[in-house]
This record gives structure tokens, C-alpha cells and sequence, in this order.
């Protein structure tokens, strides 16, 4: 069954606060994120399905996967002082991995990949109490060629379709977005106004115009992460998004959203 | 006005050198190598000399013009002048 689904920026100042970043602008988005743990606490999911961008950490130019799922019995990482580590709910990522490849899709795999930072910000403030184990899954975002958001779209159809049919209770979260250009010469000035014309087009149901956006738009509007949006809006449909918050700090669109299912 | 990707492929040719700024930002241990002694730990990855002087200069143009990723060049540095000057973060 899927039972909720949820957009949360991972931008790492919410984690750790430079001096640099609004205390304030930060802490509406931790009451954002709040809102998305008493949501999901509501909701009592059995697992928690996690589409990422590995930031070049998990997987460098060795080896590149455009799709991933991580189907060990447990996943860790670090994030500077942030040590994490969450058990895997086995049968779905297996299920997930077994059914996506039935179904077309040329899946990696891994049992045993660290897990990114970006899995690990939205997941510290809004998991549940008590905490429910997890499926990562990863899509490229950082490494050309990525898989395009119509690719992603497509990956989520069928992904929410796997998880529809699913006996446990499965909130899907995506991770990422909204425009930022870290390591470019636009760092200090992302897409804002295009940011909110997506939201405007999520709140009226209009996921499928996602999957229409080319990479190079996304590319150009400091949302190459948005691919984990299509995934997650592949899954959701028409469905149409409550925003919870907006909060553009000075080099980072800061979203929280839900499709209420 | 530039009309390039931010984030394009990473050419073959820079694959040391991208190598070399995933370690600095993602392996503490060759972070400390490096910091110790920066020729060393560039002679133990196969940096070749224009890559390792580019990196030890900080010069970030030189970096992307060479192939590296935007990316990389922006967490190797930051990991780095985080090593270098402790910044004070307010942690949740």
C-alpha cells in the first residue's frame, strides 16, 4: 500500500548551521519538516521508500548507475560529525528490485553502498517515532549523462505501481531539490521564480508536466535533483501537492511537500 | 553568455584528477594524508603535475577548464578550509 508521499529539501545548513545561513529561514523549514514527522506518525508506515541523488559518494566515475536500489540488510553513512545507520525492510527492497527489472527497467543493485548525506537529511528530522526501517533509492543527478525526468517519470509509475500492490504500508519520500547550483558561478543565485511556477503547477496537479522538462531546463534551472521529484511524481500521478513551505535562503530553494494520498 | 551545462561529462582524460578531489572530499584519511603532505598524496594517486599544481593553487578555473567536476572542486575545498579553519556550526 502507499500510504503518503513527501518532498523535503536536504540542503546541509539545515543540519549544520553555519553563521552564514538565517537561523530563522532555517527553523521554518525544521517546523516544515516537524510537520512531515507527526504526518507520518499519523500515517503509520511500515517502511520508508527514499529517492536520492547520491552526491558523488556512494558512486564515483568508476562506476555510474543511473537507478539504484539498495537491498542490504542495513545502510550507514557519515556526514561530518553525523554518524547514521538504518535497517533496510528487506522483502520490499527485493520485491522492488525483482519487479522493476520484470517490468523494464535496468535496475542496480547493492547490498552493501554508503549511503549519502542526502538521504540522511530529511531522514534525521522526520522519521517517525518509532523509527520504521527504510528502501534507499537512488537516481544520478550529479553525473552526465542522468536518466531523464521522463525516464524518472516512468520509473515512478511503475515504482508506485510496486508499491500499491505491496502488503505493508509504504510512505515514499523524495529528497532534493529545489534550485541551487552548488560549485558553479551561480551559487549565490538560484531560480527562485521558477522554483514557485513548479510548485503553482504541483499544488494543481500537474506532475506529469515534470516528466516533460528537459535535462538541459534542469540543468540550466539549478534542478538537476528535481529528477527525484519525477520519480516520486511518476508514482503519485495527478495527485495534488500541499506545500508546506518555500524558503529560498541565499543559494538554496528549501521545499517541504506533501501529495496527501 | 555561456550557453555550457553546469554540470557536464566529465572527460576521461580528468579521471585522475576527479579521482583525486573525491578523495579529498569524501576519504578522511587521504584528506590527512594530504594535509600532511600534499606532493605525497598526489604522487600516490597519479596526479600528474599541471592537475597537482592546479589543486595545490586552489585555482578553480584551471580545475573545471581541466575536466574536473564543478562539484568536486566545491567539497574538496570546502573540506579542506574546514580542516584548515574550524568553523563554528550550530548543529541539530
Amino acid at each position: 500500500m502507499l500510504v503518503g508521499a513527501f518532498a523535503c529539501a536536504h540542503t546541509p545548513q539545515l543540519l549544520a548551521r553555519p553563521a552564514t545561513e538565517d537561523r530563522e529561514l532555517v527553523l521554518r523549514v525544521h517546523a516544515a519538516f516537524a510537520r512531515v514527522k507527526r504526518r507520518l506518525e499519523a500515517l503509520r508506515p511500515d517502511a520508508i521508500a527514499i529517492v536520492a541523488g547520491d552526491h558523488v559518494e556512494a558512486f564515483f566515475l568508476n562506476a555510474v548507475p543511473a537507478l539504484a536500489v539498495y537491498v542490504g540488510t542495513e545502510c550507514a553513512g557519515t556526514f561530518g560529525r553525523y554518524r547514521y545507520r538504518f535497517p533496510i525492510y528487506e522483502p520490499l527492497a527485493r520485491s522492488i528490485v525483482e519487479q522493476g527489472i520484470e517490468r523494464g527497467f535496468d535496475l542496480f543493485y547493492s547490498q552493501d553502498a554508503p549511503l549519502d548525506y542526502a538521504f540522511y537529511v530529511p531522514l534525521h528530522f522526520t522519521m517517525p517515532e518509532p523509527a520504521v526501517p527504510i528502501v534507499p533509492l537512488h537516481v544520478n543527478v550529479y553525473l552526465p549523462p542522468q536518466p531523464t525526468p521522463r525516464r524518472c517519470y516512468d520509473w515512478g509509475q511503475a515504482l508506485g505501481e510496486i508499491l500499491r500492490a505491496r502488503p505493508e504500508r509504504v510512505a515514499l519520500m523524495c529528497s532534493g531539490g529545489m534550485s541551487h547550483f552548488p560549485g558553479t558561478d551561480r551559487y549565490a543565485s538560484p531560480e527562485f521564480d521558477y522554483d514557485r511556477r513548479v510548485l503553482e503547477t504541483l499544488k494543481a496537479g500537474g506532475g506529469r508536466e515534470i516528466a516533460a522538462i528537459t535535462g538541459e531546463e534542469l540543468d540550466k534551472m539549478g534542478n538537476i535533483e528535481l529528477r527525484t521529484w519525477a520519480t516520486l511524481l511518476g508514482a503519485v500521478g495527478d495527485v495534488r501537492a500541499d506545500v508546506y513551505c518555500y524558503e529560498p535562503s541565499w543559494h538554496h530553494g528549501n521545499a517541504v511537500v506533501e501529495w496527501p494520498l | 553568455m555561456n550557453d555550457q551545462p553546469h554540470y557536464r561529462f566529465p572527460p576521461a582524460s580528468a579521471y585522475k584528477l576527479n579521482r583525486c578531489l573525491f578523495a579529498l572530499k569524501s576519504d578522511d584519511a587521504f584528506r590527512a594524508r594530504f594535509l600532511k603532505d600534499a606532493g605525497a598524496a598526489m604522487r600516490e594517486l597519479e596526479v600528474d603535475a599541471e592537475d597537482t599544481d592546479a589543486i595545490l593553487r586552489g585555482d578553480r578555473d584551471a580545475l573545471l577548464a581541466r575536466g574536473a567536476h564543478p562539484y568536486l572542486v566545491f567539497m574538496a575545498d570546502l573540506r579542506l578550509r574546514m580542516e584548515r579553519e574550524p568553523v563554528s556550526f550550530e548543529f541539530f
